[in-house]
């Protein structure tokens, strides 16, 4: 692996830019606004790539075209769109409860944004590399329950709050499959740090180990962020679009800003636990060189974008669970069945250990 | 096997996403409509056309007119031929009551005008003008007999 990457560049060139004007303590803090604007430019941009890709995808799954009006094959479709929920008039619903109603979408976003601070992007290109780093993420990607909630409670219509409540009752269940599904990870490396689990799959990706892992992973994310088969809380089928019913114009685009922005975040963070981070694939021999060739945040993208077809090609191939089932699954397969790879993993590290002398 | 389904779901799906796609971009590429497709204007072939109005008999709405003129040698030769595309209903019995197959249909269907005479084509003008029979003379409509 090169020492040298682009973020450490543009980083080293700021610092001696900065560090002569500012004095230390103020450049460390210039520097952390300088990741925070770079991670959300990173959401946006996404956001406008990922709303295209989702109606490329969906459009591809059903021998459509999608979107190719606007701009060389649609590339600017969502320009066009999110200028069109710029402009639209801020509507406000009768008898809303105000505040509840209109802080929902802009606390969503905290969350969303909060979680990409422990993402390695690049080696040593992590926003901040706290020592607790996955144990952060999964803290801050469960607040995003609360304003699910809010605006459920806040519309003031039995439809919002079937869905606000749906979403408490989704994301709690399945919060709990999720953190099992990334102990056996955590097991294995001996750490919470994002780097550090990079790190260790320099000779081997942790799906390769961890498999079950893995599989509950993926599955309990597409809960977690509310996408087909599990998108109880807006099926619009049933309760027209769950929490979001209210909103319009900016409101709503919050919600998909966020929906998207926290897609990007579990897919980085599968990418990070499981196949590798920024690391190259590990080949042996001159191929391996080759591949050590591509940098870093290349591979990254690559396999966070992976991730992300992943779960648009879920969503346009299944359909909707049903509330029970939903619960059914979560309780009664997913949480036995992470418990049992913990175990199984445990005991794995523990005979490893004896064969080798340790 | 529990989930074998999922599996084969996203194999359909996948394949899909491959597969060309059926979507038709009709004002920038016009659809193929098959030969069987029935509609827009006539198309004569006024050399081969008999005159014997056949097609203005067998037309169930009137929507063919036309009208002929003897030559020097006692032959009909035709003088116009309107179709109206107005009063069309595009049944083919015209097509499938000629006797020597001079008549078609050009195949569009996209000739929507403002008033009814927008509908009305003179079928030996349009011939004439798309080139489906470049030698004709137009002679002008005399006191000639019906066909």
């Amino acid at each position: 692996m090169t020492d040298q990457n682009i973020f450490m560049a543009i980083s080293a060139f700021l610092r001696s830019f900065l560090g002569p004007l500012l004095g230390n303590d103020l450049t460390d803090m210039v520097m952390y606004g300088a990741g925070l604007l770079g991670v959300i430019i990173f959401i946006f941009t996404n956001a406008v790539i990922l709303v295209l890709m989702e109606r490329k995808v969906a459009a591809f799954m059903q021998s459509r075209l999608g979107p190719n009006r606007v701009g060389p094959w649609g590339l600017l479709q969502t320009v066009a769109d999110t200028l069109k929920l710029l402009v639209k008039e801020d509507y406000k619903p009768h008898k809303v409860d105000t505040w509840v109603w209109a802080l929902g979408p802009a606390l969503l976003f905290i969350p969303a944004i909060g979680a990409y601070a422990v993402i390695p992007f690049d080696y040593q290109a992590v926003p901040v590399d706290l020592n607790i780093g996955i144990f952060y993420f999964i803290a801050i990607s469960s607040l995003s329950t609360l304003p699910f909630l809010m605006a459920g409670w806040g519309s003031n219509n039995k439809y919002s709050l079937i869905g606000g409540m749906r979403s408490v009752a989704q994301m709690i269940s399945y919060e709990v499959p999720l953190i099992f599904s990334l102990i056996g990870v955590i097991m294995l490396v001996g750490s919470l740090q994002m780097s550090a689990i990079v790190e260790a799959q320099h000779r081997i990706w942790f799906v390769f180990l961890q498999p079950v892992a893995f599989v509950i992973y993926v599955i309990a994310a597409t809960a977690e962020t509310n996408r087909t088969p599990f998108d109880l809380v807006e099926c619009e089928g049933e309760i027209i679009a769950g929490p979001f019913t209210e909103y319009s114009g900016m409101r709503w685009a919050m919600f998909f800003l966020a929906e998207y922005a926290n897609l990007v975040a579990v897919s980085a963070i599968a990418t990070t636990l499981f196949l590798g981070g920024w690391q190259p694939l590990p080949l042996p021999g001159a191929l391996g060189d080759l591949m050590a060739f591509i940098p870093g945040w290349a591979w990254f993208a690559a396999k966070t974008y992976f991730m992300i077809f992943l779960f648009m090609w879920f969503r346009w191939t299944f359909p909707r669970f049903r509330v029970d089932q939903l619960m059914a699954f979560g309780w009664k397969v997913l949480i036995p069945l992470s418990l049992a790879n913990i175990l199984v993993t445990g005991v794995g590290i523990y005979l490893y250990r004896m064969a080798i002398g340790g | 096997m529990q989930g074998k389904g999922l599996l084969t779901g996203m194999w359909v799906t996948l394949k899909e996403f491959f597969r060309k796609k059926v979507t038709e971009e009709y004002p920038d590429v016009m659809p193929d409509l098959g030969d069987r497709f029935r509609g827009g204007t006539l198309k004569l072939k006024t050399s081969k056309c008999i005159s014997c109005g056949i097609c203005q008999n067998a037309c169930p709405n009137g929507s063919i007119k036309l009208t002929s003129v003897r030559d020097e040698n006692n032959k009909r030769k035709l003088s116009t031929y309107v179709h109206d595309a107005g009063l069309c209903l595009f049944c083919n019995l015209c097509i499938d009551a000629c006797p020597v197959k001079c008549i078609d249909w050009t195949g569009e269907f996209a000739f929507s005008g403002y008033s009814r005479e927008d509908l009305v084509f003179d079928c030996i003008d349009l011939a004439q003008k798309r080139g489906y029979d470049p030698v004709e003379v137009k002679e002008p409509p005399a006191d000639g007999e019906k066909g």
